[in-house]
């Protein structure tokens, strides 16, 4: 506690001794911090608008045409006793004739001439979204076209397939972009600390005469490297969320149907910020005083 | 309190010791002395652990220096003050603050670290000079604000390198009486020095260092 005492004082006059160099590595670290959370925004966001695809994603199976009353509702009964299966609605050919009506609009002139409607009944099945895999979802798919007075089978397979490659990308980015970042972050703090533990070299030989022990010489590095850190996170933190209300802003007068789809960072995300950064640049530190040899 | 046995030092190929054996009693005051390059700053640095000795052992109160642990060598230099004889001011700390780092470096608290200081400066008459920077102050009073560093924290050992060497004769004696002092108080002093003035007729122990080997020991 007492050797706390005597390092925060030396690091609050280094700090204030080197205050420009400082600055600098403040805001180099901030930047570094803000690219990350502009990134896991961007990623947050896409993520939810995939989520909520996929939760409309639905698969729609067309019955044989001649398929009795009875034999629809056992079926339907099946679907809605499938634990793989959200949700189901059932589509009658009445009601599938009177979409197309609607869709056609005042070419519904066209259909008016059919004498008999040709258009099969269907069941829309939303599947978990925990199953939208697209192998899972293919499988299922497989398994229902097998079942009788089933016609046909229409999924989004290529849709599916590609989100999850979208999806799998993203994550994979966000975990480069952060290993980068954790990167950059650290070295910029080790590139400082070394600097003035550099200048400092006669003072830490002085103190080891004196019988200075390792700590007593590394935490006042240490504390300074966290005021990097942390005050570079907090900067970074409060330009994300800085920019991303702008951008929200923006985004919901330009098109106002996307107002719910924002998907915010959740506020303690945005307390990590200076907390990562704190850790980053104490490694940082360790690293550039390295091993204390008496 | 400190212990040479056959202790051998070599700076690459160059001896400066070869096999020397000597010991100074707890609450011991005593000399080492020898012309300018016989290696008596050498021999202060094997007792805290600045240097290592290439053969032989070592032993200062109750560490074996020869066998020390890099993590036991801070342990040791708390129990050491030391006045080397570059002073090793810190010049962006005031005297205060110079003589103060001992003790922050013991973990001492700030209140006793005030007191302690205060009353340190004050014996050595430096205490109108507490808030100065170092490269302000005279020779004697810079060697006198080493010294109050040296002995601030009661260490078990003071360890001196000429330490009368930029001062006039009246300031070397004011400087001997403080260790005298310091001595008295139970302290083992070991003074590295040239000047023959210091301790002619002390009736201390003069160990003279020449050639690589302590060739002369007498009572001064
Ligand atoms: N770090 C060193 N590297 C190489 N030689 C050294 C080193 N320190 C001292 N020496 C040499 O060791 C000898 C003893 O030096 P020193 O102990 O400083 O003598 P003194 O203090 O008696 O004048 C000298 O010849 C000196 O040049
Ligand atoms: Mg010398």
């Amino acid at each position: 506690m007492r050797i706390l005492r005597y390092s925060f004082q030396n690091a609050i006059k280094s700090i204030w001794r080197e205050k420009w160099l400082n600055l600098l590595a403040v805001l180099s670290v901030s930047i570094g911090l803000s690219i990350l959370g502009a990134f896991v925004i961007i990623t947050l966001n896409l993520d939810s608008v995939l989520h909520r695809w996929s939760k409309s994603f639905g698969m729609v199976v067309y019955m044989n045409r001649e398929l009795s009353r009875e034999r629809e509702d056992a079926l339907e009964k099946y679907f809605k006793q499938d634990a793989d299966v959200a949700g189901v609605k059932y589509i009658s050919k009445e009601q599938a004739l009177k979409e197309v009506r609607q869709v056609l609009g005042s070419n519904a002139l066209i259909v008016d001439g059919v004498e008999e409607n040709p258009l099969p009944s269907s069941f829309e099945l939303t599947l978990k979204s925990e199953l939208l895999e697209p192998a899972v979802v293919k499988n299922k798919a497989a398994q229902i076209k097998m079942m009788s007075g089933v016609e046909e089978i229409q999924y989004g397979e290529k849709w599916l397939s590609s989100l999850n490659t979208v999806s799998g990308a993203m994550k994979l980015g966000a975990v480069f972009l952060g290993f980068g970042i954790f990167t950059a972050v650290t070295f910029i703090t080790y590139s400082t600390i070394k600097i003035f533990f550099y200048r400092r070299r006669d003072e830490i030989e002085t103190l080891k005469l004196l019988g200075a022990t390792r700590s007593f010489i590394r935490i006042p590095f240490m504390i300074e490297a966290f005021f990097i850190g942390f005050i570079g996170g907090v900067i970074g933190a409060l330009a994300t969320y800085g920019a991303y209300s702008f951008a929200s802003l923006r985004i919901v007068e330009f098109m106002p149907a996307m107002k719910t789809n924002i998907a915010p960072m959740p506020l303690s995300a945005y307390a990590l910020i200076p907390f990562c950064g704190a850790v980053m640049s104490i490694i940082g530190s360790l690293v550039a005083v390295g091993k204390i040899k008496y | 309190m400190i212990m040479f046995d056959e202790v051998t030092k070599a700076y690459e190929k160059e001896h400066v010791f070869k096999n020397i054996s000597f010991s100074i009693g707890t609450g011991e005051l005593a000399f080492i002395t020898g012309p300018s390059g016989a290696g008596k700053t050498t021999l202060l640095k094997l007792i805290y652990g600045a240097e290592g000795p290439d053969s032989g052992q070592i032993v200062v109160g109750d560490w074996v220096v020869s066998k020390l642990k890099q993590k036991t060598i801070p342990s040791l230099r708390q129990n050491i003050g030391v006045v080397f004889q570059d002073f090793r001011l810190l010049s962006n700390k005031t005297v205060f603050d110079n003589v103060a780092l001992a003790l922050s470096i013991h973990g001492r608290h700030h209140h006793e670290i005030r007191e302690r200081v205060n009353a340190v400066l004050k014996e050595i008459k430096l205490i109108h000079k507490a808030n100065v920077f170092p490269q302000y102050l005279s020779g004697g009073e810079q060697q006198r604000a080493v010294i109050a560093r040296a002995m601030v924290s009661k260490p078990m050992i003071l360890l001196a390198d000429e330490p009368t060497g930029n001062l006039d004769p009246g300031n070397a004696d004011v400087v001997m009486n403080l260790f005298r002092d310091i001595n008295a108080r139970g302290t083992t002093v070991l003074i590295a020095t040239h000047n023959e003035g210091l301790y002619r007729g002390t009736g201390k122990r003069v160990f003279f260092i020449n050639n690589k080997y302590i060739e002369k020991e007498y009572t001064a």
